[in-house]
């Protein structure tokens, strides 16, 4: 099943790769360089479900004490980080032509960058405690916390005054792009989402066997 | 505005490598649990083998003989 999603995953991503660059318009104002925005969008939708399905596995482990939610907010955490790495990094080299500077304190900045700084913690938390039941219950409690920011990052482009646009594709309303850039998006939406639940689904996996081999 | 493609390659580039590198860990680890499982399948095999051997018969090759066809010398 999971190698069934993993090659899914691939092809999607191709044909993600094929619309981003030779289906999708070169874009009138900022030329060929919009194109990370294929990349950029997509990892950061991948980072806000990632840390959602934290906050839900980390409420139902609160709740049930069910090893598996555990194991789904584990690997769900350490695949957002990498996307939210990947959001930051991309975005950063998109700043740099557009804007004229790699990074900058603004609001959507800030709160990306404590995001991902977060469940970097979460992570360290996890590998710093022995009792495997404690370090479940004490990640559950930061994976609420940290997932409360997602939100913030959202919005912030609303309630401050960023450099950052706000969102064409996540708000009320119609999107507002053209069809065939939305398109070339939305499949690259759906390929990422594959890749996450893809790579979620080998790491619960293993996860799964690396308790079954400490308890054996 | 000009294209500025060295920056798109280089925003795809290195998403490749992250997401590379971790789906190589991942494979990594796979591996490394996979190889436990065999080794720890292997001594256990084993450890029943000897288990097994110590049960038999130390030396098969010297039966006792019965005791009512021994000779009084016996």
């Amino acid at each position: 099943m999971t190698r069934v999603l993993g090659w899914l995953a691939a092809l999607a991503l191709a044909i993600g790769l094929v619309m981003a660059f030779a289906i999708a318009p070169r874009e009138v104002t900022q030329g060929n360089v919009q194109r990370i925005m294929y990349l950029h969008v997509p990892t950061a939708w991948v980072a806000y479900l990632a840390f959602g399905v934290v906050l839900v596995a980390s409420i139902a482990y609160l709740a049930r004490r069910a090893a598996v939610a555990d194991r789904v907010a584990h690997a769900s955490a350490e695949v957002g980080v990498v996307f939210t790495g990947i959001t930051i990094a991309a975005g950063s080299i998109w700043g740099k032509p557009t804007w004229g500077t790699w990074w900058t304190w603004d609001a959507r900045l800030t709160s990306v960058a404590i995001l991902f700084v977060m469940y970097l913690g979460y992570l360290l938390l996890r590998g710093m405690i022995d009792d495997h039941e404690r370090a479940a219950r004490y990640c559950a409690v930061l994976g609420i916390v940290a997932a409360l920011d997602v939100p913030l990052v959202h919005f912030s482009v609303y309630w401050w005054r960023t450099l950052h646009q706000p969102p064409s594709v996540l708000k009320p309303g119609a999107a507002t792009m053209p069809p065939a850039i939305l398109t070339a998006l939305l499949v690259n939406l759906v390929a990422f989402t594959l890749l996450y639940v893809y790579l979620v689904a080998k790491r619960v996996g293993l996860l799964q066997q690396e308790t079954e081999a400490l308890a054996s | 505005m000009s294209d500025h493609w060295a920056y798109v390659v280089a925003a795809y580039a290195l998403a490749v490598v992250v997401l590379g590198a971790y789906w190589r860990r991942l494979v990594r680890k796979e591996r490394e649990l996979k190889a436990l499982h065999t080794a720890r399948a292997d001594h256990n095999t084993a450890r029943t083998d000897h288990t097994m051997r110590s049960r038999q018969p130390s030396i098969p090759a010297h039966p006792r003989s019965d005791p009512g066809k021994r000779s009084p010398l016996q």
